[in-house]
């Protein structure tokens, strides 16, 4: 025989449907988005990984000052390499943006077209397809690249360009102003040689078998190009951020949406075993009679457990479903919005059905059996008795009597719940976190781009460009020369430069992301970093002592980007700079460090735009525009994702507060037919019941504000350290939690109303009825 | 040996100062498909000693033994077993499922028993054939607590336990529930052990004990048995 009392499940269903919609919405819209999230990340990651193989990604490449002869790759070739030529000229369009034009490629870095055709004809080009998305270009679109028309036949990726970083040492790639694409051969031949830049992909005749033999062989490699020609980039595949990030990105946002999902779950699951606590005191009478009659606390549990785990079982099927066909389009959307990734194809992902389906309905079980194993733990004549607590002799706290009877019985509501209100403010910490991160992003991005404008060393930075083989002591009659030419050629005539040297390491502190530093030799009088150095004395700007918590007196250890050799400086004081991780010295002790000699130079501060060097000796220019790539490229692809966000947060808000408070009254509708009875109004009753969660809810609120606040800090520094080059500095603008607050009032508003009309609901022969 | 045995029970509730001993030994022994009634005023210790005898209490002293097993012995898990077997609850609240229909609140009883009773034929026994598709509250109390009988009766107990299972009913419905246990002591042959305060329930029964204090102070077999429909009171 069936248990009947499985017949009460449906019923339960129907006779609390709003509780079980909301939950159950909530639950599908959560699975269901992580399922699609999982999904779409799983096969994009797939579709990421494998197009390695399938495009036949390049091991690594590397810029040359002159095109290499025959003779020359076949001495780099000779070192257990196939060089492949990858040139590619940058052009700027008519809207702004650069656009480096590669010929289509057949060999390596194979292209992935995603729609439309390859280019076969003279002016026509295949976009990335990011780039033509973010640019509304399309197939069939014309543009215009440095004055010359392109019909737009096709939109492609570029494997070698998943994600799109102009340069490898930017810390944040911009695929508004930055975006890839390719021309025909015959196009492509029609270049001239000053436009060209030649960039040779290789790959390995033996590929390395992990990742520290491929950093040696690599770096082996690079001094053996070095040998044979000059090099002006050179990045192997394991560095190259345009290749990797992509990866590494959608790796981390995994971990943070399964979190995400498992909070939601366990905030439901103690929600559901509260309004089940409270089912079983309601019910306390009918289980001691059961157990009485015989049926055991397993058999009890299993009957109290079965509607939470069922909604979640239900609403994981349901939000797999959901997650396989709507949901992973909108995500596998957000990750094209980011990313130029090739095509995929759903992988059926068993880890995410684990996660979203098994995992939340474990979760549920384990929650739901723990406070209901406790909770069932009485006796039968505890139950028949409706002596409830666990405790021996639970004493009513004693409340002043001179407080107003109002305030005593308000307090006494807010005793009887406390439980449901630490859910409460677990929960609304929960979506305040949420909801705080979701409205901060845009301004601390904003508040970054105002720093970075009010605190620019100049308005322009140029970083001259000194190939590596200058330095090469293997050639010093050439290297003479060139140092030679190349101080003539980078004097300027313009009164607001002022020389500074530069030379980049990178970080070796490994719990954080590795990155680059550039460290400024200044002038001793400088007009732009005012600082007075002396001797080697070293300043680190802010954003650096912020991002690696560096203090003055603190040791910091940077190393050659390709070499093991490492450099130690005492860090002498912070200077204000929050553009980037740079550190300050006199620029006789830079070059004095590095041995670059004593009258060299790295580069111009200038308040105006140097026009008298040619543009092939600049290496970069630092301006508002480029530090400013990070935030817009943070906004244009977190933009939408954080109202989404803000949206999930309010819901979970509400959601939570509707259930806790709605618990509340259920419980007390006893009492409150009985007060309606004895003559009170629905006002004075409001204030009994509704304002000791108001009270509560304003609070919370009140509370979680600054509670949240200090958790996004942490997140933030977190975020930055491990999943980000660079820095942000975490900032909150005061209208956040204004807006905090008020939506936090104004949902519960909406709640407190639905409750109020609870209460006119509440017969009054309930408290007849139900006397015993 | 009798079917229910019960030796030299005590119970106590509380300690040093505020101790009350409330069964202070009680023997008392029942034969199978006896109509045995517990009498006594409030704080008798009347339905303390119905909770031991039902498993749901425990004993400081003494033991009860029922067709053989004895109860003391048991672990909480035994017990329940033992409760499932052997014993059928009725309390004078009826402590019904308030979603579950009337049929689906007696099949609740029968799903405790290997062998229950037919539900269809029980339903028409406790004369709730008009009402098995209804939900408690569209039951008047008398239809309820029929309902909490067929209920504890559908699993066929050896023992019913009635814990002033008329308590909360007017004079006809109560004379209703009494000649309905009647019935069903006499139609499935149950022990039946009624805690009461009504005095002339007594005559009904096949052995009355009084109890005052913790104390049996009166036992005996009813020689005059009444039937249900001639109680008057």
């Amino acid at each position: 025989m069936k248990n009947p009392l499985n017949k009460r499940l449906p019923r339960e269903i129907r006779g609390d449907f709003g509780k079980y919609l909301v939950v159950f919405l909530l639950l599908v819209l959560c699975i269901g988005f992580i399922s699609g999230f999982l999904v779409a990340d799983n096969s994009m990651i797939r579709a990421y990984n494998d197009g390695f193989e399938k495009y036949n990604i390049e091991n690594g490449h590397f810029l040359t000052e002159h095109k290499m002869n025959k003779a020359q790759k076949r001495a780099v070739e000779s070192n257990g390499i196939t060089l492949y030529d990858q040139f590619y000229v940058e052009q700027e369009a008519d809207f702004g943006a650069k656009v480096r034009i590669y010929a289509k490629r057949d060999n390596v870095n194979t292209v992935c077209l995603m729609k439309g055709a390859f280019p076969e004809k003279e002016n026509e080009i295949s976009l990335d397809r990011m780039f033509a998305d973010n640019h509304e270009l399309t197939v069939g679109d014309i543009i215009l690249l440095a004055g010359k028309e392109y019909t737009i036949t096709g939109l492609v990726a570029l494997p070698d360009y998943s994600c799109l970083f102009e340069n490898n040492s930017d810390s944040m790639f911009d695929a508004m102003l930055f975006g890839v694409a390719i021309v025909s051969g015959d196009t492509f031949a029609q270049y001239t040689e000053d436009e060209l830049n030649y960039d040779y992909a290789w790959k390995y005749d033996v590929e390395p078998q992990n990742e520290a033999e491929e950093k040696t062989v690599s770096e082996d490699l690079m001094s053996a190009v070095n040998e044979e020609v000059a090099l002006k980039d050179y990045v192997p595949r394991f560095e190259n951020q345009a290749i990797n990030f992509t990866g590494e990105d959608m790796g981390s946002d995994r971990a943070m949406m399964i979190v995400l999902l498992y909070m939601v779950i366990v905030i439901m699951a103690f929600v559901f075993a509260i309004t089940t606590s409270n089912t079983i005191e309601k019910e306390a009478n009918v289980i001691g009679t059961l157990r009485a009659s015989g049926y055991t606390r397993g058999e009890l549990i299993r009957h109290y457990m079965a509607m939470p785990c069922i909604v979640t079982l239900i609403s994981a099927v349901l939000g797999n479903i959901l997650g396989y066909t709507v949901m992973k389009n909108i995500c596998a959307r957000m990750y094209y919005g980011s990313y130029s990734l090739p095509t995929y194809e759903t992988v059926w992902n068993a880890e995410a059905f684990l996660e979203t389906t098994v995992v939340p309905v474990v979760l549920m079980i384990l929650i739901n059996f723990w406070i209901l194993y406790r909770k069932l733990k009485l006796s039968p004549l505890q139950f028949l008795r409706r002596d409830l607590s666990r405790k021996k002799k639970r004493r009513a706290v004693r409340l002043n009597p001179s407080l107003r009877f109002f305030t005593r019985f308000r307090i006494r509501v807010l005793l009887q719940n406390a439980a449901n209100y630490l859910i409460m403010f677990i929960g609304i910490q929960f979506a305040y976190v949420l909801l705080m991160f979701g409205l901060v992003m845009q301004p601390i991005l904003e508040h970054y781009q105002e720093l970075i404008t009010d605190n620019m060393i100049a308005d322009y930075q140029y970083i001259l460009n000194m190939p590596v083989s200058e330095m090469n002591d293997k050639y010093k009659l050439k290297m003479l020369f060139s140092m030679l030419q190349f101080e003539q050629n980078v004097e300027t005539e313009n009164e607001d430069a002022e020389k500074f040297s530069a030379y980049t390491l990178r970080t070796t502190d490994e719990s954080y992301m590795l990155e680059d530093i550039l460290l400024y030799g200044i002038e001793p009088d400088s007009r732009y970093v005012h600082l007075s150095l002396t001797g080697d004395e070293v300043y680190i700007s802010s954003a650096y002592a912020e991002k690696f918590g560096l203090q003055k007196g603190d040791t910091i250890t940077l190393k050659e980007k390709y070499e093991d050799k490492t450099y130690s400086f005492t860090v002498t004081g912070t200077y204000p700079y929050e553009a980037g991780l740079t550190v300050f010295m006199t620029r006789d002790h830079l070059n004095e460090v590095f041995d670059l000699g004593d009258d060299m130079f790295g580069g111009y501060f200038s308040n105006t735009e140097i026009t008298d060097i040619d543009e092939k000796y600049i290496g970069s220019v630092i301006d508002l525009d480029s530090l400013t790539k990070v935030t817009r490229q943070l906004v244009l692809s977190m933009g939408e994702m954080m109202k989404l966000v803000c949206g999930f947060a309010i819901l979970i808000f509400v959601i939570l507060v509707y259930l806790l408070s709605k618990i509340i009254i259920e419980k007390n509708a006893q009492s409150i037919s009985m007060t309606k009875i004895l003559g009170y109004s629905r006002g004075e009753i409001a204030r009994l019941y509704i304002l000791p969660t108001s009270i509560m809810v304003v609070l919370c609120v009140l509370i979680s504000i600054p509670v949240t606040s200090y958790e996004i800090g942490i997140i933030w520094k977190a975020m930055m350290s491990g999943m980000m080059t660079g820095w942000l500095p975490y900032w909150v603008p005061k209208q956040a939690y204004i807006q905090m607050f008020g939506s936090g009032l104004v949902c519960y508003l909406v709640v407190a109303a639905l409750e109020l009309h609870r209460i006119s609901r509440v017969p009054m022969d309930m408290a007849l009825k139900n006397v015993e | 040996m009798m079917f229910l045995e019960i030796k030299g029970i005590k119970k106590n509730f509380g300690e040093g100062d505020s101790l009350v001993e409330v069964l202070k030994g009680i023997d008392l022994s029942v034969e199978k498909g006896e109509f045995c009634v517990l009498l006594g005023p409030s704080g008798s210790g009347k339905s303390t000693l119905l909770n031991i005898i039902g498993g749901i209490d425990r004993a400081n002293e003494g033991s009860i033994t029922i067709n053989g097993e004895k109860t003391e012995d048991m672990n909480e898990k035994r017990l329940t077993v033992y409760r499932r077997k052997h014993l059928g609850y009725i309390f004078q609240m009826y402590n019904l499922i308030p979603n579950l229909t009337v049929q689906e609140n007696i099949e609740v009883g029968a799903y405790l028993s290997e062998h229950p009773l037919d539900v269809e034929e029980l339903i028409g026994t406790l004369g709730l054939e008009k009402h098995k598709n209804k939900l408690p509250n569209q039951l008047s109390g008398g239809q309820q607590q029929r309902c909490a009988i067929g209920r504890a009766i559908v699993k066929n107990p050896d023992i019913l336990l009635c814990d002033e299972p008329t308590g909360a009913l007017d004079y006809n419905t109560s004379k209703e529930i009494l000649k309905l246990i009647e019935t069903v002591n006499q139609k499935y042959g149950n022990t039946v052990i009624m805690v009461t305060h009504n005095d002339a329930i007594k005559n009904m029964a096949d052995r009355v004990v009084k109890l005052r204090d913790g104390q049996i102070r009166k036992n005996y077999l009813n020689e005059d048995k009444m039937k249900a429909e001639d109680l008057d009171w």
